[in-house]
């Protein structure tokens, strides 16, 4: 498969999730596995690895700026670092047939939670000082979160971000930070796991990285300047549409 | 502190970054070195969550902050045992 196609993708995956506040994951896993026919245990490797890229890039901006609560992240970290390798570790044991039900059913989840956000102003709340609480909840939907991005290479900052602001009293933007923050590292332990498997193809690999590397850096720049409700609904759609082919061809008999 | 873990975190995935753009370039041109370089840049980008890691473990140790410090100490190890076992042949 050539190069600069793959790194079309992974810019596209990097362009939107950036756009949408989501990670590159929920796109380049059913892209890979249905549209160019990556086994899908190597989509989600080389997914998790671009994951890295892209939080570590964006995080680094965020910590430069002191957005990020790294005392959170360090203690949530050790729930979602725990459930990543659990998952990993079960994703090599469940039928590929149920772990493309589970991510359409991930999916559909996410093109849910961004049409809810087309209304909400949450984003603008401002960051003033604040008591972290409800610790329990934060550490099991974290470690659920850390699962489910082990299985099915994606971010899970759509499970943690709810919890972060709502249960954990987090403002927004300190929430949004520190949850990238941690998908890299949650990440990186998903990935370790596969690579022990033989799952992760670094030539695969490399051009989604240099892709979703560079449209979520154009998606930083293009932010401001775009109309975000429109492109919610629309990447709601997307998603939509390529979860709904990955039930499909579960439903038809595929792989 | 955020400082040195920002400064960790982009050094990680620059290198990374641009090993991969090297292979993709390096491919493109159908070079050999294509897989080599492929290989060096996920490798890269496979290690700057323990590097980040240990840079806040030992910046929050710095600062005093011990129960911190020893949660990301904790986080840091697991990567490391796994990452251990990834690598074992």
């Amino acid at each position: 498969m050539a190069a600069v196609v793959l790194a079309v993708v992974g810019a596209s995956a990097g362009l939107l999730g950036s756009l949408m506040g989501v990670g590159g994951g929920v796109i380049v896993v059913p892209a890979l596995s249905e549209l160019f026919g990556v086994p899908f245990r190597g989509a989600v490797a080389v997914s998790l690895v671009a994951i890295i890229a892209s939080s570590s890039a964006s995080s680094a901006a965020y910590v430069g700026r002191g957005a990020s609560d790294l005392k959170v992240g360090v203690v949530l970290e050790l729930a979602t670092v725990s459930g990543a390798i659990l998952g990993s570790s079960l994703a090599g044991l469940a039928p590929v047939r149920v772990l493309k039900l589970l991510f359409a059913a991930v999916a559909f989840y996410s093109a849910a939670s961004l049409w809810l956000r087309r209304h909400g102003t949450s984003e603008a709340q401002a960051v003033g000082a604040y008591a972290v609480r409800g610790w329990a909840p934060g550490l099991a939907v974290s470690a659920a979160a850390g699962a489910l991005s082990g299985l099915l290479g994606v971010g899970g900052g759509v499970f943690k971000m709810p919890v972060m602001t709502l249960a954990m009293g987090l403002p927004f933007k300190v929430a949004a930070a520190t949850s990238n923050f941690m998908i890299g590292v949650t990440a990186a332990a998903g990935a370790y796991v596969y690579w022990a498997r033989g799952d992760v193809n670094a030539e695969l690999a490399a051009p989604v990285v240099v892709g979703v590397f560079v449209g979520a850096r154009l998606g930083t720049t293009l932010l401001p300047k775009l109309p975000a409700k429109g492109l919610q609904l629309a990447f709601a759609g997307v998603l939509v549409l390529l979860a709904g082919r990955m039930v499909f061809t579960v439903l038809a008999g595929g792989p | 502190m955020n400082r040195a873990v920002s400064l960790a975190l982009w050094a990680g995935t620059l290198a990374g970054v641009g090993l991969c753009a090297a292979a993709t370039a390096a491919h493109a041109l159908g070079l050999a070195v294509a897989a080599r370089l492929a290989w060096l840049g996920v490798l890269a980008i496979l290690l700057t969550p323990p590097l980040r890691l240990a840079v806040t473990a030992g910046a929050f140790w710095r600062e005093g902050a011990r129960r911190y410090a020893a949660a990301a100490t904790a986080v840091l190890l697991a990567l490391v045992a796994a990452a251990l076992r990834a690598a074992r042949p």
